[in-house]
C-alpha cells in the first residue's frame, strides 16, 4: 500500500523528527479510502461464519450438520472431525509442541470456543445455516472465574517472584501499617475493527489480508500450521482498525479460512461477529492482589509485601502480572511479590494495553493512596519522600527518569497545592468533589528491525518496512524521519508498511516499534545518503564531482556543498548519476546476522531486549491528577477534569503521541468507571459480549484532557532518543480516580470498576 | 432463502443497481456488494455508529437498515462527502488538523455524524457536541479531538 503525500493545514506540518506534522495517512482514513483487511477486493469470495460452544467443558460427542448443509448457498461445514492436517505453530515464549492443531477442537475448554464453521456464498447464508448446526456435547464440571469457589490458589510462577530484605520482618516491625486486596475484573480489547480475514490460496502460495500488529510473526504462524516455507506466505495488512494488544497472534479463525479456502479452492472472508470478539481471543485477565504497606510515623516505606493472582485458561499461562509495576515505583529496602495463576475454563487471556503493569498499578497506587490518608499526609508529598533513586529491583541506575518532574509539574498544572487532603473537604451542593493522583510506568523494550530506503529516478525517496500503523503514526514518523535526512519535503515521501514480504520489524506491541523501527529506517537512510554522497561526489558524470568537497548537505529539497555553490535537486542529482533507482537496505542486528538469525529476529520474540538487560533500567513514567464529582444520593462519578505528565523521553512527533497518551487515558477511564467483563457463573459465559452492555467510555464520558511532557532524550533507550509511549498512558489512570473516589467520598473502592452500587 | 429483489439504489448522486437477498444491510450492500467499504462495520448491532451513514440527509445506522428501506431515499456515505474536485468537507478537514483520529476505522462514521450533528444544530457548545457525539465510539480515545474539530468546523460553516 503507498500512502501519498499528505495535506498540509498552515504551519503545522512539520518534516523533521520531533515536529508536529499532521497524519501522513490522514487523507485517506478521512475520506474512506483508507482500505483495511477485510475491504480488500477478491473474486470470487466465499464467506465463513464459526459456531461457538455453549458450554464451558466438556467434549464434542457429535455435530448434526445436515440442516445446515442443506440450506441455501452453504458450501462447506467443518467440525472437529476434520483433519485439517496442521501442524501447531510457535508460541509467544518460542516453545513449539511437535502436535497436530484442530482449530477447531473437540476438547471443550471454555464457553465461546469454536467447534464448527459453515462457508457459504454469502454471509446471509453462512449465518442461516450456522443456525441450524445441532451440537451434541458431553459435559465436564468447570470453573467459571477466577471468584469461582472451586478456583483454588492456583500455581505460583517462581520468574516473576522479586524478594530483597526481609519484607515480613519489616512489616511486622514498621509502626504503620496498611494491608488490603484489590481487585480486577476481565477486561477487553474492543478494537473498533473486528477480527477477520480474506484467506486466499495461489498453489501453495498463501495471501492472507488481516489485520495484524506483527505481519511477520502472523505469517510465521501460518507458514507452519500448513508447513509451508515463510516466503509462500504474504500477510498484507497496510490499515489496522485498532489492536490493543489483540492483533498480534494469528488465532483459530484464521486457520478454519485458510483450511477452508485451501479446501474449497476459492478465496474465503471470515470475520468474528462483535460476540466473538469476546470470545475469539482474551482480554486482560481478572486480578486480585493483596498488598502489605510498612512504614514510620513520617511515611517513609519499610516494606513492600505483595501476593498476586490472575486467572489464565485451563490449556495455556498468561501471566498478569500483578506485581510488574509494584517493586520498581517507589525506594523500599525490604520488599516481596509473588505472582499465581489460576486456570479457569476462559479462553486464555492476552495482552491488553499496559499489560501487569496496569492492574498492578492499581494494587501499589491505591495502597500508596491508603498510607497516605493513614498518615494524614499529602499523597504527593508520600511519594515524592519514597521516590526510588535507582531501580532496587535490578540494582541497576535508571536510565532515565523524570518522574519527579511528571509529579511536580502535573501537580502545578492541576493546582493540587489548593486541595484540602481530609475526604469529603470539598463539594458543590449535593456533588462531592474530589482530586486522586497515581503515578504509572512502563519498561522500555527493544527488538531488532529492518527498513529499506529507495530513492527513485524522479526524485521519491521510499521507506519499506513489515512495520506496522493502527493508529500509533508510524506511517508519520517514519516519513518525517525520512524527509529530514535527505532534506526533502515531507510531500516527497512514500511510506509502505504492513506486508510480510518488506523488510521485518518489531511488533507493534509492548511499546517497543517507533524505537526499534525508526532506529532502522534512520540506519538505512543515513546509509543511503551516504552512498548519495559517494556517488556525487565520485562519478565522472556528477557537476558535484569537481568541487573537491568531502562531504554534502541534504537541505531544502537541494544536495550542495553546504549550502554554497552548485546545487541539484534529488531528481537532477539521480539523473547526473545515471540511476533510475538506489536502493538500501540495513538492519539494527549486530554486523554479520545471519540470515537464519534474521529470520529468526522478525518473526518470534527470542530477540527481544527487556528494561534491564543492558547497564540502565529503562522505563516511561507518568503522574495522573484526577477530579471526579460524585452525585452523593445517587453514587454516579463523573471525571470532570484529568492533567496527566510524562517522560517518555525524546517525542518523535508531538501530535500523534498526545493523542497515544489521551487514548491510553481513555482506555484508563473505562477502567476505572466502567469496564468488566461479566461471567455467567453457571455456564462460564461471557454475558455482556458486545458494546451496549460491555461498556467503553463515549465522548460524554471523557472532559478535556491535559497532557505535558516533562521527558529528555534518552539514548540508551532508543537510537533516536525516545522512550515507549502507546501504553503508558492506561498505567495509573484507574488508582488515579479511584484515588479521587475516595478523596471526594471517603469510601475506598479496592475493586474495579468503581461503579456507584459501590458508593451508596 | 435464496429469492433476490432488485433495487436501485441513489448514493452519492449515482444510480446504482443490484439483486440482493431481501435480508442484506445497506451497511452490507454498500461494502460487499457496491465496493463502498469507507462505511465501516464495528459491531452489526447498531451499537458502534462506525456504519454511521444519512439516509436523506439524517444520519442513519446503516447495519439496522435494510439496503430495501433505502430504495428511493438519497443515501451518502463518506465518499460522497468531499467535493467534485476532491476538496476535503470542512469536517474531514478538521479531523486531519486536530488528529481527531488514531487507527481511522470508526473516522468514517465520526465524519457522518459531525456533519448531521452541526446541520442538525447540536454543535453550540462542547458539551451538546459531545453529547450528540456520544453514539460514535472510538476505542483509540480520540474524543477530545473530535470535539474540537466539530466545533471549529460548526464556527466555519
Amino acid at each position: 500500500m503507498t500512502i501519498m503525500a499528505p495535506r498540509k493545514f498552515g504551519d503545522s506540518s512539520d518534516g523533521v523528527v520531533g515536529g508536529r506534522q499532521t497524519r501522513f495517512e490522514g487523507d485517506l482514513k478521512v475520506t474512506g479510502a483508507a482500505k483495511y483487511a477485510l475491504e480488500h477486493p477478491v473474486e470470487n469470495l466465499a464467506h465463513g461464519v464459526l459456531v461457538p460452544s455453549t458450554i464451558p467443558a466438556g467434549r464434542v460427542v457429535s455435530v448434526d450438520m445436515q440442516a445446515a448443509l442443506a440450506s441455501p448457498g452453504v458450501l462447506l461445514v467443518l467440525t472437529p472431525e476434520d483433519d485439517f492436517g496442521m501442524r501447531v505453530a510457535t508460541d509467544w515464549g518460542g516453545n513449539r509442541p511437535d502436535e497436530p492443531y484442530y482449530p477447531l477442537s473437540r476438547e471443550v475448554r471454555y464457553n465461546g470456543e469454536p467447534v464448527a464453521a459453515v462457508i457459504a456464498e454469502s454471509r446471509e447464508q453462512a449465518v442461516a445455516a450456522a443456525k441450524l448446526i445441532r451440537v451434541t456435547y458431553e459435559e465436564a464440571p468447570h470453573v467459571a472465574s477466577l471468584d469461582d469457589p472451586n478456583a483454588g490458589e492456583g500455581n505460583l510462577l517462581e520468574h516473576l517472584s522479586a524478594s530483597w530484605g526481609d519484607a515480613e520482618a519489616a512489616y511486622a516491625a514498621a509502626p504503620v501499617k496498611v494491608e488490603a486486596e484489590y481487585k480486577t475484573p476481565r477486561e477487553y480489547h474492543v478494537a473498533m475493527e473486528p477480527h477477520g480475514l480474506t484467506a486466499k490460496w495461489d498453489g501453495d502460495q498463501l495471501t492472507v489480508w488481516e489485520p495484524s500488529q506483527w505481519s511477520h510473526g502472523m505469517a510465521r504462524s501460518y507458514a507452519e500450521w500448513f508447513g509451508l516455507p515463510f516466503e509462500n506466505v504474504h500477510l498484507i495488512s497496510p490499515f489496522i482498525g485498532g489492536g490493543f494488544g489483540s492483533k498480534g497472534a494469528a488465532l483459530a479463525h484464521g486457520a478454519v479460512a485458510a483450511f477452508a479456502a485451501r479446501k474449497l479452492g476459492r478465496p474465503v472472508k471470515l470475520a468474528l461477529t462483535r460476540p466473538q470478539n469476546f470470545t475469539g481471543y482474551g482480554g486482560r485477565a481478572a486480578t486480585r492482589q493483596t498488598i502489605k504497606l510498612g512504614a514510620t510515623q513520617d511515611g517513609v516505606l519499610q516494606a513492600i509485601v505483595h501476593r498476586g493472582a490472575s486467572e489464565t485458561s485451563t490449556y495455556g499461562v498468561w501471566p498478569e502480572q500483578t506485581g510488574a509495576a509494584t517493586p520498581i515505583m517507589y525506594k523500599v529496602e525490604n520488599l516481596s511479590s509473588e505472582h499465581r495463576v489460576v486456570p479457569v475454563n476462559t479462553v486464555t487471556p492476552g495482552a491488553l494495553r499496559g499489560p501487569g503493569k496496569n492492574p498492578s498499578a492499581f494494587g501499589i497506587e491505591t495502597a500508596m493512596d491508603e498510607l497516605a490518608a493513614q498518615l494524614g499526609m499529602d499523597p504527593l508529598e508520600l511519594r515524592l519522600k519514597n521516590y526510588a533513586d535507582r531501580d532496587y529491583q535490578s540494582g541497576k541506575p535508571w536510565s532515565t527518569r523524570r518522574l519527579r518532574e511528571a509529579m511536580t509539574e502535573g501537580a502545578e498544572a492541576f493546582g493540587w497545592s489548593k486541595r484540602n487532603h481530609a475526604p469529603r473537604s470539598m463539594r458543590d451542593g449535593r456533588t462531592l468533589i474530589g482530586w486522586g493522583m497515581a503515578c504509572g510506568t512502563f519498561p522500555v523494550i527493544q527488538a531488532p528491525s529492518e527498513a529499506m530506503i529507495r530513492i527513485l529516478g524522479n526524485g521519491r525517496v521510499e521507506v519499506v518496512s513489515g512495520a506496522i500503523d493502527m493508529g500509533q503514526g508510524t506511517y508519520t514518523i517514519l516519513a518525517q524521519t525520512a524527509a529530514e535526512i535527505f532534506g526533502v519535503p515531507v510531500d516527497q515521501v512514500e511510506v509502505h508498511l504492513g506486508d510480510s514480504r518488506m523488510p521485518g520489524s518489531a511488533i507493534a506491541g509492548g511499546s517497543m516499534l517507533a524505537g526499534s523501527i525508526l532506529g532502522a529506517v534512520h540506519k538505512a537512510a543515513s546509509a543511503a545518503r551516504d552512498e548519495l554522497i559517494g556517488l556525487a561526489l565520485s562519478e565522472p558524470s556528477s557537476p558535484l564531482r569537481d568541487t573537491g568537497a568531502n562531504t554534502l548537505t541534504f537541505s531544502g529539497g537541494r544536495v550542495s556543498v553546504g549550502g554554497e555553490g552548485p546545487s541539484l535537486t534529488l531528481p537532477e542529482l539521480m539523473q547526473s548519476l545515471g540511476r533510475d533507482v538506489l536502493e538500501i537496505r540495513r538492519n539494527t542486528l549486530p554486523d554479520g546476522a545471519s540470515m537464519e538469525d534474521q529470520h529468526q529476529a522478525w518473526t518470534t520474540m527470542a530477540k527481544v531486549e527487556g528494561p534491564t538487560m543492558g547497564e540502565y533500567s529503562m522505563h516511561s513514567w507518568c503522574a495522573h491528577f484526577a477530579e471526579v464529582r460524585v452525585d452523593e444520593d445517587f453514587g454516579t462519578v463523573r471525571l470532570s477534569r484529568m492533567v496527566s505528565a510524562f517522560d517518555c523521553g525524546r517525542l518523535y512527533n508531538p501530535r500523534m503521541v498526545e493523542s497515544q497518551w489521551r487514548g491510553g487515558i481513555i482506555m484508563g477511564i473505562g477502567q476505572a468507571l466502567l469496564e468488566e467483563g461479566l461471567v455467567d457463573m453457571r455456564n462460564g459465559r461471557t454475558v455482556n459480549n458486545n458494546v451496549a452492555d460491555y461498556l467503553v467510555p463515549t465522548n460524554a464520558d471523557v472532559p478535556d484532557i491535559q497532557v505535558i511532557s516533562v521527558g529528555v532524550p534518552d539514548y540508551n533507550a532508543s537510537a533516536l532518543g525516545g522512550k515507549g509511549v502507546g501504553e503508558v498512558g492506561i498505567v495509573g489512570v484507574a488508582p488515579a480516580i479511584a484515588n479521587a473516589v475516595f478523596h471526594a467520598t471517603g469510601k475506598r473502592v479496592r475493586e474495579l470498576p468503581v461503579t456507584l452500587e459501590k458508593l451508596i | 432463502m435464496t429469492r433476490t429483489i432488485h433495487l436501485t439504489l441513489d448514493i452519492n448522486g449515482q444510480r446504482h443497481e443490484l439483486d440482493v437477498e431481501p435480508r442484506v444491510t445497506l451497511l452490507d450492500a454498500l461494502r460487499e456488494h457496491l465496493g463502498l467499504t469507507g462505511t465501516k462495520k464495528g459491531c452489526d448491532q447498531g451499537q458502534c455508529g462506525a456504519c454511521t451513514c444519512h439516509v436523506d440527509g439524517k444520519r442513519v445506522l446503516s447495519c439496522l437498515t435494510l439496503a430495501a428501506q433505502a430504495e428511493g431515499r438519497q443515501v451518502t456515505t463518506i465518499e460522497g462527502l468531499a467535493g467534485p474536485n476532491g476538496e476535503l468537507h470542512p469536517v474531514q478537514s478538521a479531523f486531519i488538523e486536530h488528529d481527531a483520529f488514531q487507527c481511522g476505522y470508526c473516522t468514517p462514521g465520526q465524519i457522518m455524524s459531525a456533519v448531521a450533528c452541526i446541520r442538525e444544530g447540536h454543535a453550540g457548545s462542547d458539551e451538546e457536541i459531545r453529547e450528540y457525539m456520544s453514539g460514535n465510539l472510538c476505542r483509540c480515545g480520540a474524543y477530545n479531538s473530535i470535539v474540537t474539530a466539530v466545533r471549529e468546523a460548526a464556527e466555519m460553516a
